[in-house]
């Protein structure tokens, strides 16, 4: 009976933890679908037949965080995919009139749940699946389309080696972490360059838990000295359980590099942000490196004027694109937030699908990975230098990140010159 | 009914048990299937929780650590050295085992219990995840793939998904785990852990060698969770220092047996029973809502939430869980010998 209190005690931490990844739900603004039509979903409880196909909706399968603490970037996905749906609906569908129905699935950021909704939906007869925002999560499902033989379209997911398994199914939209890295160092000495800065010396600030910032990390460092940059000081953190760095930004400002390099999540980047400011931290430039902070409007609006000046290296969408824009603004329009890059690439994932299918003129799993895999789409809405298409291993050949900086208030694309919106400015916003 | 008798009851229940569930892959589509693995994984992993946390009352909640050692030992000796994860299972077994017996003689011999103890098997699951996450070896905090491989190889302990093998595996390692626990149910050192955790001084002053066996029953649960994380890298094909060592995963594992009975044999099946289908069912619940409920319909969250109460509610109304309420519940409908001998 002893024990009892002590269990009880730990019973109650053990909810605390339930509640608090149930509570980070509700914080995310979850999208009210009562001002537009958003497209019915429909899950039915048996999976069809595939031969009585010809006259049913064509499956597509989405899996995306819609609960827990990466829930505001998962609905927008999940969100942006019902959009594109429901516009290749209207347009009359594909294969001569056949629609698409969406299959909806939460993973909440849980690698365990992940697959068994990628299984589900497999079951319930998806033909294609988007997913999954996360590393972790998209190594799992990606084994499970390949295993399954239905072709999965990685909208977001960042990790290098998940097309390193020889997957045959597998295809990402995004740039992957060597491409971030490397051209993150690349565009930071192109910069320096025609900004005539002098920039030799980084120290590079990461997200040292999930896998994200030091598979991007490692890029950059592998590239830097090709570019002439030194990394003097590498500090990996735990973005989602830190409260303070600013005995880490200490240490680097005794280094006096020239560029703090950033790569890591929302709430860790402003952090940083905020703490650089505290120590009065003496750079010349901070330089996120596929960073979710620094190139986000709410960046602006959480940060004030210390947004000024902020550099990003990652993917985005096409800025100088109309097309893109008014993607966004009917996003806007239907769902009530700016639509974030994510959901951008979610959206154009499913085009990409859409176009395979009807290239392929079937919906057999099969016939459509065949047709992924001579994907050219130049009509796509992100800022690569040429169209969409898969090397052998899956991975999108052009896909390449943009840097993008704070200027008076807006986030605009300054580099590569093809992309650039605007002159980019050498500065930080504490100095100023 | 003598003591041997009593064992081969119990013996025969979970043969009673376990033989039905043999024919459940040829019964039931894929997607259950995948749930029954689920649940019979989880199931396994708070029977080897149990061991420790409820027969000899050494709450830990920091299980990730065996789980990790097992799931990360298994991985590196296939990746690295080409050895079956059936070998790489019993390395992973025997390491976590060592290092649960070394981690808890440290915890032990200086006296740590009760919420510190607890505590401090948290912060040893931490550690090992921070130190996984750094270590270049085992690929840092970006994590291990298992290399996917076509059909099924039972020497490589991998499988087509969709076929009962992975099933079959999850069972047998359960009937194991169960046949450990009802051994010791039985048996003189299950009878000391039971007189460590109702009263450490009482059972010294019996002449209970109170330190070694606390030390094995953490030595006996970690090899055990151990197994359980071979398992899983093999049936993912992937991992990271969050997946092996997070906290969610010691949370996940002490859940099964909180709910289902601490301290009983079949407390940690019940749970599973309970929770992972339910996890599945209120997400079924969400998706397609009865007509009534309509304004539930794909409401993220919302699961989450159902799961949360109905758990609060179990933890509130029967702290010994289902298999604790059942007991009771039957003893006030049959007042007899019977409710004297069960222990706990």
């Amino acid at each position: 009976m002893s024990q009892r209190p002590v269990w009880a005690w730990l019973a109650v931490l053990v909810l605390a933890v339930l509640v608090l990844s149930a509570c980070a739900a509700p914080a995310a603004p979850q999208a009210e679908t009562g001002g537009g039509a958003a497209p019915e979903e429909v899950a039915p409880a048996e999976a069809p037949g595939p031969e009585e196909a010809q006259a049913e909706p064509i499956r597509i399968g989405g899996i995306h965080p819609l609960t827990g603490g990466l829930a505001a970037d998962g609905i927008q996905m999940d969100n942006a995919i019902r959009m594109a749906i429901q516009e290749l609906n209207e347009a009359g569908g594909v294969l001569g009139g056949r629609t698409f129905e969406y299959l909806s699935a939460d993973s909440t950021g849980s690698a365990e749940v992940g697959q068994t909704e990628a299984e589900r939906l497999v079951n319930q007869g998806a033909v294609a699946l988007i997913c999954c925002f996360q590393s972790s999560v998209t190594s799992n499902v990606a084994a499970i389309a390949e295993r399954s033989s239905v072709p999965l379209v990685i909208d977001v997911a960042v990790a290098d080696a998940i097309l390193q398994q020889g997957y045959r199914y597998v295809f990402r939209l995004q740039p992957n972490a060597t491409a971030m890295g490397v051209y993150g160092a690349q565009y930071l000495r192109e910069l320096a360059d025609a900004l005539g800065a002098t920039v030799q010396t980084a120290a590079y600030m990461y997200d040292g838990t999930t896998g994200y910032g030091d598979s991007v990390r490692a890029a950059f460092a592998r590239k830097a000295p090709e570019v002439g940059i030194e990394l003097v000081a590498e500090v990996g953190y735990d973005p989602f359980g830190v409260a303070d760095l600013t005995t880490e930004l200490t240490r680097i400002d005794q280094l006096a590099p020239d560029v703090l390099l950033v790569t890591g999540y929302y709430n860790d980047g402003l952090l940083i942000a905020r703490n650089a400011e505290d120590v009065d931290l003496d750079v010349k430039l901070v330089y996120g490196v596929a960073q979710g902070t620094y190139d986000q409007p709410q960046f602006v609006e959480d940060a004030g004027d210390l947004a000024e000046c902020f550099l990003d290296s990652n993917y985005h969408w096409d800025a100088s694109n109309p097309k893109a824009l008014a993607v966004r603004e009917k996003f806007q329009q239907q769902y009530g937030e700016p639509m974030r890059t994510s959901a951008v690439l979610a959206y154009q994932a499913m085009y990409i699908i859409a176009d395979a299918i009807q290239r392929a003129g079937s919906a057999e799993p099969t016939a459509i990975r065949d047709a992924l895999a001579t994907t050219d789409y130049a009509d796509h809405i992100l800022p690569y230098p040429g169209p969409i298409q898969f090397d052998e291993a899956g991975e999108n050949i052009n896909a390449r990140p943009v840097v993008m900086q704070v200027q008076d208030g807006r986030v605009v694309q300054v580099w590569p010159p093809a992309v650039a919106e605007a002159e980019p400015r050498m500065c930080v916003s504490w100095k100023q | 009914m003598n003591h041997r008798q009593r064992l081969l009851q119990d013996y025969a229940r979970l043969a009673a048990v376990a033989l039905p569930l043999l024919a459940v892959p040829f019964l039931v589509d894929p997607f259950l299937v995948s749930l029954a693995i689920l649940t019979l994984y989880w199931a396994y992993l708070g029977n080897a929780w149990n061991i420790m946390g409820g027969y000899a009352g050494q709450f830990s909640f920091g299980h990730a650590m065996f789980y990790g050692i097992g799931a990360y030992t298994s991985t590196m000796l296939l990746l690295r050295f080409q050895v079956s994860p059936w070998l790489g299972m019993l390395a992973g077994a025997g390491l976590a085992a060592l290092f649960g017996a070394g981690a808890g003689y440290l915890l032990f011999r200086f006296g740590v219990r009760g919420h510190f103890f607890a505590l401090g098997t948290f912060a040893l699951a931490e550690m090992l995840r921070l130190i996984a996450a750094e270590t270049e070896f085992i690929n840092r905090s970006i994590g291990v793939h298992i290399p996917l491989i076509r059909g099924d190889s039972w020497w490589r302990l991998q499988f087509e998904r969709t076929q009962g093998n992975y099933y079959f595996v999850i069972l047998g390692l359960f009937v194991l785990g169960m046949a450990v626990t009802i051994g010791l149910h039985r048996s003189h050192l299950g009878a000391y852990f039971q007189a460590i955790r109702e009263n450490e001084e009482a059972a010294a002053a019996l002449g209970v060698d109170v330190l070694r066996y606390k030390v094995y029953a953490v030595a006996l649960s970690a090899a055990l969770t151990a197994m359980g994380g071979s398992f899983f890298a093999q049936y993912f094909l992937f991992i990271d220092p969050t997946l092996a060592f997070g906290v969610s995963v010691s949370v996940q594992i002490l859940l099964r047996p909180i709910v289902g009975g601490v301290g009983t044999v079949w407390g940690p099946l019940v749970g599973a029973l309970l929770l992972t289908p339910l996890a599945e069912l209120t997400r079924a619940f969400v998706r397609t809502p009865p007509p009534s409920l309509e304004f539930l319909r794909g409401r993220s969250g919302v699961d989450v939430m159902i799961y949360g109460a109905l758990l609060i509610l179990v933890i509130l109304f029967i702290p010994d869980g289902l298999v604790g309420a059942g007991r009771r519940l039957w003893g006030r409908l049959s007042p007899g010998p019977r409710g004297g001998r069960r222990p706990s």
